[in-house]
């Protein structure tokens, strides 16, 4: 019983690990850009909520309004920069890594190094919660869920229905062959890193919604994050929601039954497994990879 | 060269030892003592990192864990069971090595595993050991450890002068290491592994093996570093040891320093904590990390290859702009003490090496000698060919072999036996196969079944190097070398790792007349960069020729070369025939398989279509149909 509402519980919260890796994974895929800094924006996402909802009394979720195109804004111009500078693959890791760093420190020296947490007067979902049946649910991770299944359709119909999400695809097939045919992928990928950084000011709003952060909160997402995007195949946005929820499922089970320490290393042991057999994600048998 | 070069870290650990055996009489203030301290501690680190991630390119986040591993060894025996610290040093640093071989035997196994992933891989490892910690109150529990002080000899002054001699023994101990793998058959492994891992896989080169002993080098001197670490902090915490941020700094200092030169990391060790220190003193404490990550997202894009390679251009510019910063300041005496000189001095040198240079692609085009004159006998191909009269022994057979790729049938059923001294033409349309074939003899693929024997051994699931060893050779369709070395090192190392191996002196001098072969022994001091599409396909032939082998396998070497060029490499095909060595050809060109080969071989659609002497093949009905369509076979019947 306990662990079934346990393995319910980490379902929800794999929402928002897929939310946070939507965008990191979808960078990575189209444009070969791995960009650790999508941590460094979730962070800032989630001070902003802070900051937005606890000094302008705004509504924790509405801050999105205000995050979401500031996010928009820095991705793109990011990309952009990434894009002159002929930044991708292996050096964007790095240079993102460099950026990471620098957006923690600076999250610091600006919010202090301690615990931030929305107070209930700000924050009216920290205590709800919907039961149904005999489970009991909490809001944040409710609405955190909600949000990925919204994100991650709509980012999975884009893809697949409008232009300019077939233009990306073929883009990250092959891009000689893509620009041949009159695809802008500069205008494109400036447009899908933006996207990919206003999903991480939901991400961040979310994570504000039920948790404290502190300056090297990012830390504690980097493991898990990588490990549902790798699972869910780079790229690949509906295998990053089933990971999520897997991932969650799986830490939550560990933590409830054996002890929540446990969960890091029974998770990338999973990873690592998953790696070995399954190095193009869940959703790919091992013989079809792409690259 | 080795010798001299030991020699001189025996000399620079002398010297530097004596600092703090007489440091009060040097009147040498501890404080520098301690900033040496940690420079030291942590150009151990930096270069505990680049022996795997500098050296063969695979980029490791996870030097925490080699670190945490050491402290931890250290703080658990020293604190909790009394173990004497100096045996500890020794079995953090084993421990560390166990776990660096864990992680590798993991990770190498794969060869999807290259670059991001093995990065992300790593990045995972200090975050379980992490975890593990917490949980195990044998080692952790999550209150930490508390790591006694040791006894240090009666001649030391103090606590400190103990560390620092310590963190230099492991330091010197680390670059020393680093500066013997970089000058001997290792280090060239890994450097052709960095280059282009599957070919130097191909030429002979034992890549898993390589890379499994670098990663132990890592491993152990990141754990030996780890404990005398856990005995400078005093207190080790899973925060202290296994979080980002000892991967940050070696992974700066090495990217600014250089990852290909034994130098490079300690360069980067020092400037970087030159500048932290200087900034916590003048009050940024904050600023650190801030710089620091800004320094390596700068470099990264400004200078990849750090400082090392550009100091060397310019060694004479970067010590004036030292001694005239450091020089100025100290005369006007305005501002800070002589430590922030110094800094200001070092950075001005740092700036004078990395400004951006002029471009210097006209010098590489000038030094550029013209081509030595083929002999018009040799270019009009009438070299006999010894070998093509009285084919000798079965040299290769293959049974019945099949590779399918899913659903895909590459290959299905072929048989074939190839004799010594032939050259064998393997022809067919687009998709038949044929590279397939190549790489199955390789070893680059398994098959799906049969079996295919060299010289009487079965080569099915040998590694590819195995595969070299046994005598097959072979060369890509579109070139690999070596890119960070010459045209002459490149077939020294084919040499090096062959058939018959040699030392690095001898296998030079031998490769000349590898090169010699293929005519471009006048290009054996230019970069792979700085040569044309055919010379490097020569490069390729004379790399192949160079490991001594019995079947040299030619993948579309001539693909994309123009008329004059294609004579001149066919000339060369035969040179190589010539000398022995049997040969099959994969080729489009009809005309050229014609004029070279002893025998055609025809695939088409993964199955054998024909096999003979090339006239018959030729005129083979169903060849004309697979090459021309059946229409065009009937209209010219």
């Amino acid at each position: 019983m306990t662990t079934l509402q346990a393995a319910l519980s980490g379902a929800l919260v794999g929402g928002m690990f897929a939310v946070m890796a939507a965008g990191l994974s979808l960078t990575w895929g189209m444009l070969r850009v791995i960009n650790l800094a999508h941590f460094g924006l979730i962070l800032v996402g989630a001070y902003l909520t802070f900051e937005l909802a606890t000094s302008w009394g705004l509504d924790p979720i509405l801050t999105i309004v205000v995050t979401v195109p500031l996010m928009f804004l820095v991705g793109a111009g990011l990309q952009w920069a990434f894009d002159r500078l002929g930044v991708e693959g292996f050096a964007s890791l790095l240079v993102s890594f460099g950026l990471l760093i620098i957006v923690m420190q600076t999250v610091s020296n600006v919010w202090s190094a301690d615990f931030q947490r929305m107070e209930g007067d700000v924050n009216p979902y920290a205590t709800g919660s919907v039961s149904i049946g005999r489970f009991v649910f909490p809001a944040p991770t409710l609405i955190a869920f909600v949000f990925a299944v919204v994100i991650v359709v709509a980012a999975d119909q884009v893809l697949r229905r409008t232009f300019a999400g077939r233009a990306l695809r073929a883009f990250a097939e092959d891009r000689a062959v893509a620009s041949a045919f009159g695809i802008d992928h500069r205008r494109l990928g400036m447009v899908l890193a933006g996207l990919s950084a206003a999903s991480a000011a939901v991400a961040g709003m979310l994570f504000a919604l039920g948790n404290a952060v502190t300056p090297s909160t990012p830390f504690e997402w980097i493991g898990i994050v990588f490990a549902v995007v790798i699972l869910g195949g780079i790229g690949q946005v509906g295998g990053v929601l089933l990971a999520g929820v897997l991932v969650g499922t799986l830490s939550a089970v560990v933590s409830a039954t054996w002890s929540p320490a446990l969960s890091p290393l029974v998770l990338f042991s999973a990873i690592i497994l998953a790696l070995l057999f399954r190095p193009h994600g869940l959703l790919t048998p091992a013989s079809r990879g792409a690259r | 060269m080795m010798a001299r070069g030991l020699g001189g870290f025996a000399l620079v650990f002398a010297v530097l030892a004596a600092l703090a055996v007489w440091r009060e009489d040097l009147g040498l203030p501890i404080f520098y003592l301690v900033l040496a301290s940690t420079a030291l501690f942590w150009i151990a680190q930096a270069t505990s990192w680049n022996v795997l991630s500098g050296y063969s390119g695979y980029f490791s986040f996870g030097q925490g864990a080699f670190v945490g591993v050491g402290a931890y060894t250290t703080a658990v025996l020293g604190g909790r069971h009394g173990v004497d610290f100096y045996l500890t040093v020794p079995v953090a640093a084993v421990f560390s090595a166990l776990l660096a071989l864990l992680v590798g035997a993991l990770a190498f196994r794969l060869r999807s595993f290259r670059g991001e992933i093995f990065a992300l891989l790593t990045l995972a490892v200090p975050f379980i050991l992490a975890a593990l910690a917490r949980v195990n109150s044998e080692i952790d529990g999550g209150q930490g450890v508390i790591v006694p002080v040791a006894e240090y000899p009666d001649w030391l002054a103090q606590f400190q002068d103990f560390l620092y001699l310590l963190n230099l023994v492991v330091a010197v101990a680390a670059v020393a290491a680093a500066f013997a793998i970089q000058h001997t058959r290792f280090g060239w492994a890994l450097a052709s592994i960095r280059d282009a891992e599957d070919v130097a896989e191909g030429l002979g080169v034992a890549t898993f093996r390589y890379k499994m002993l670098a990663i132990a080098v890592t491993g152990l001197i990141g754990g030996a570093a780890g404990s005398l670490f856990a005995l400078q902090i005093g207190f080790v915490t899973v925060e202290s040891v296994f979080g980002l941020t000892i991967p940050l700094f070696v992974i700066v200092m090495s990217v600014l320093g250089g990852r290909t030169h034994w130098v490079g990391p300690v360069l980067g060790a020092v400037v970087i904590v030159l500048i932290q220190d200087r900034l916590s003193a003048s009050g940024f404490e904050g600023w650190n990390l801030i710089v620091l990550g800004a320094i390596l997202a700068v470099l990264v894009v400004v200078a990849p290859d750090g400082l090392q390679a550009r100091l060397w251009r310019r060694p004479w510019q970067a010590a004036v702009a030292l001694v005239a910063v450091t020089g100025v300041l100290a005369v006007v005496d305005s501002w800070g003490g002589p430590l922030d000189w110094f800094v200001a001095g070092v950075l001005a040198a740092v700036a004078v090496v990395l400004w951006p240079g002029r471009a210097r692609a006209p010098v590489a085009a000038e030094r550029r000698p013209a081509a030595a004159p083929v002999a018009p006998e040799e270019a009009a191909g009438a070299v006999p060919v010894a070998a093509d009269a009285e084919p000798g022994e079965v040299l290769v057979e293959c049974r019945d072999v099949a590779k399918y790729f899913g659903g895909v049938r590459a290959l299905d059923g072929v048989s074939l036996r190839i004799r010594a001294g032939e050259l064998v033409g393997l022809v067919g349309p687009n998709g038949s196969g044929k590279t397939t074939l190549v790489n199955l003899l390789s070893g680059a693929l398994r098959p799906t079944s049969g079996s295919i024997a060299v010289a009487g051994r079965d080569i099915v699931g040998l590694a590819p190097h195995r595969i070299a060893h046994v005598g097959v050779s072979r060369t890509h369709q579109i070139p690999k070398p070596f890119e960070s070395m010459t045209v002459r090192d490149n077939v020294a190392m084919a040499i090096m790792f062959g058939r018959s191996p040699r030392p690095l002196a001898g296998a030079r001098e031998e490769a000349e007349a590898c090169l010699d072969v293929v005519h471009l022994r006048h290009l054996a001091d230019a970069k792979p960069a700085e040569i044309n599409l055919h010379e490097r396909q020569l490069l390729e032939m004379a790399r192949a020729i160079a490991t001594k082998p019995k079947v040299l396998l030619l993948d579309e070497a001539l693909a994309g070369l123009n008329p004059a060029e294609i004579d001149a490499a066919v000339a060369v095909v035969r040179r190589i025939h010539a000398t022995g060595i049997t040969i099959v050809i994969v080729e489009h060109l009809l005309r050229v398989v014609n004029q070279l080969a002893t025998r055609v071989v025809v695939l088409n659609q993964g199955a054998l279509l024909a096999d003979g002497d090339p006239r018959t093949v030729m005129n083979d009905p169903d060849v004309i149909r697979a090459y021309l369509g059946r229409h065009a076979h009937a209209r010219g019947t």
